[in-house]
């Protein structure tokens, strides 16, 4: 290729489609970690059934948002992974391929390969708990806006990392403050009163909350839905406005 | 637009660290590559050669001076500059979970190349680096050589008019290496321009029109590798296995090196004749050769160190 060949373009998102292709692949022949993804989720339900079957829409919402959230933060690991071990920011971006379509390609790549047991979950939750149309969209809202902030928040956060092993006590400690102690699995009034504000504008446990209140499982004041509404899309346009400035941003090291 | 395909004035860069010294990569590097060059940067380890690369490639900004690729300054203006460039990183390693076949298509396209071209030159870039057998294989299954390849193949596919390559036959068996020579060189006669670094000064030799030598941050020297053998007093060297003890006698003949009973000088052809009369008059065996560049080089270098 000649240098009158190329028109220098700093066109935002150039290459996202074929880097989103690229993280498919990628994550398509680890097939085996697509296939135990949905593990605990689905041996979560199992507990439900046999303890209390009548928790199984919580369990059900609080499988489906996490499963999202979690899908979200195997970016944390994938950015770091490929950045620290294979360079692939050097090979990548030291090119006409833009920053942020590295970062939304891997993502959405990431969404694609594992949003299959996502959805059978979703199809055996209408099967089990009977969600209206509204319902199930709402979920499926919920469950989109947690995927954006939980893979804004894991990009953000891999580029803070010179050692993949560093990460491992990160992502546990993502694991558990947004999916396992605040109320995504179980029902939000269960949740101790004066910390509901902390639990609502925490995007997890706010998506879970909301998708709660839409089944009847629980009851939020005025109050709290608009923490959790407001909460949820303001965080979250904030935190992936970031991960596009930050991708950006962290192109070139200082 | 401009002759130079990279061109750097006085460039410093100075990592600063959280409870350590700042430390200075590159004190003032001014180099000047034109279009269609092989160049090559040669240098100790921590020498600065990576940082240089890191920076003229857009990843690293520099603390003062110039850069600019095809006339595009790289600080201010990176974006203009990073359609012209293709960068094989240092230990960098083709996605584990793609096929090398995978690997060069896909990054071709994330280029903004056509499907038809991005498979042609995939095909071709795979057969020039001897990937036909195993391009269907994930990478994860192939030696530290074959990755490597596939990282070569994905870059020189590009066909970008300026290529980085950070040690790029690094780990490679001699035919793999000449392989990447090879297609170096068909790249530079296509047009495109390769700036590269090394530690095996035979492939230094061998594939660049020019090289330069940085030690401590600075271009200690430029030049052709005859320029680099000659700065150090000849091209041709003697060794006199048991001469150790008359070095004395042969100081005047140029650079004298010792090592254990040996003696090795460095000497211009002129004066070898005498030197070799010298020799057998001595009755001391002498074995002749050229100089390498890996001699002149740590020659030169060692002088430097010497210096300080």
């Amino acid at each position: 290729m000649s240098t009158s060949e190329i028109v220098p373009s700093s066109r935002a998102f150039r290459g996202l489609g074929a880097f989103l292709w690229t993280e498919i692949l990628v994550q398509a022949h680890e097939g085996l970690a697509m296939a135990t993804s949905m593990l605990v989720q689905g041996v979560l339900l199992i507990f439900v059934w046999i303890l209390n079957p009548g928790l199984l829409g919580v369990a059900f919402v609080g499988s489906i948002i996490f499963s999202t959230f979690a899908m979200g933060q195997r970016v944390l690991n994938e950015a770091a992974y490929i950045r620290i071990d294979h360079k692939a920011n050097d090979l990548y971006l030291a090119g006409p391929m833009s920053p942020e379509a590295y970062f939304l390609g891997m993502s959405t790549g990431i969404l694609v390969v594992y949003i299959a047991p996502v959805i059978a979950l979703g199809a055996l939750a209408t099967a089990v708990v009977h969600f209206t149309l509204a319902q199930g969209l709402l979920l499926l809202a919920l469950a989109s806006i947690v995927w954006v902030f939980s893979a804004s928040v894991g990009y953000v956060f891999s580029t803070f990392f010179r050692d993949n092993r560093a990460i491992w006590a990160y992502s546990s400690l993502f694991f558990n403050v947004f999916g396992v102690l605040p109320p995504v699995f179980y029902p939000f009034d269960l949740f101790p009163t004066a910390l509901h504000p902390v639990a609502l504008l925490m995007p997890p446990s706010g998506a879970a909350a909301l998708a709660q209140m839409s089944l009847g499982i629980t009851h939020l004041t005025s109050g709290e839905l608009a923490l959790a509404v407001g909460g949820l899309l303001v965080e979250t346009t904030a935190v992936f406005l970031f991960a596009i400035y930050w991708a950006r941003r962290t192109v070139r090291g200082d | 637009m401009t002759d130079f395909a990279l061109w750097s004035e006085n460039l410093r860069k100075v990592y600063m660290s959280k409870g350590a010294p700042p430390t200075e990569a590159l004190a003032g590097v001014s180099i000047e590559v034109r279009r269609g060059e092989r160049v090559a940067l040669l240098g100790r380890n921590g020498a600065g050669k990576t940082t240089f690369l890191k920076i003229a490639s857009t990843l690293l900004r520099p603390t003062s001076g110039r850069i600019q690729v095809f006339g595009f300054d790289v600080d201010q203006t990176p974006e203009k500059a990073r359609p012209y460039i293709a960068v094989v990183p240092q230990e960098g390693k083709p996605f584990f979970h793609l096929t090398p076949r995978e690997q060069v298509y896909t990054y071709l396209r994330a280029r903004g190349l056509g499907r038809e071209t991005a498979k042609t030159r995939t095909e071709e870039a795979l057969q020039k680096m001897g990937l036909t057998e195993f391009a269907n294989r994930l990478s994860i299954t192939l030696s530290g050589g074959q990755r490597q390849r596939a990282m070569v193949a994905t870059v020189i596919a590009t066909e970008a008019p300026l290529l980085f390559l950070d040690e790029p036959t690094i780990g490679m068996d001699p035919f793999a290496r000449r392989s990447v020579w090879e297609s170096m060189r068909a790249l530079t006669r296509k047009g495109s321009t390769i700036l590269l670094t090394t530690h095996y000064l035979d492939e230094a030799e061998a594939l660049s029109d020019r090289l330069y030598i940085i030690e401590r941050g600075q271009v200690l020297v430029s030049g052709t590798a005859d320029d680099l053998k000659r700065s150090v007093g000849g091209t041709v060297k003697v060794l006199l296995p048991e001469g150790a003890a008359r070095v004395e006698s042969f100081r005047t003949f140029g650079s004298c090196v010792t090592d254990g009973e040996a003696l090795t000088i460095i000497v211009e052809p002129e004066r070898l004749g005498e030197l070799m009369d010298l020799a057998v008059r001595s009755k001391l065996m002498a074995t002749v050769g050229p100089v390498t560049l890996e001699e002149a080089f740590l020659r030169v270098v060692g002088r430097s160190i010497d210096v300080d």
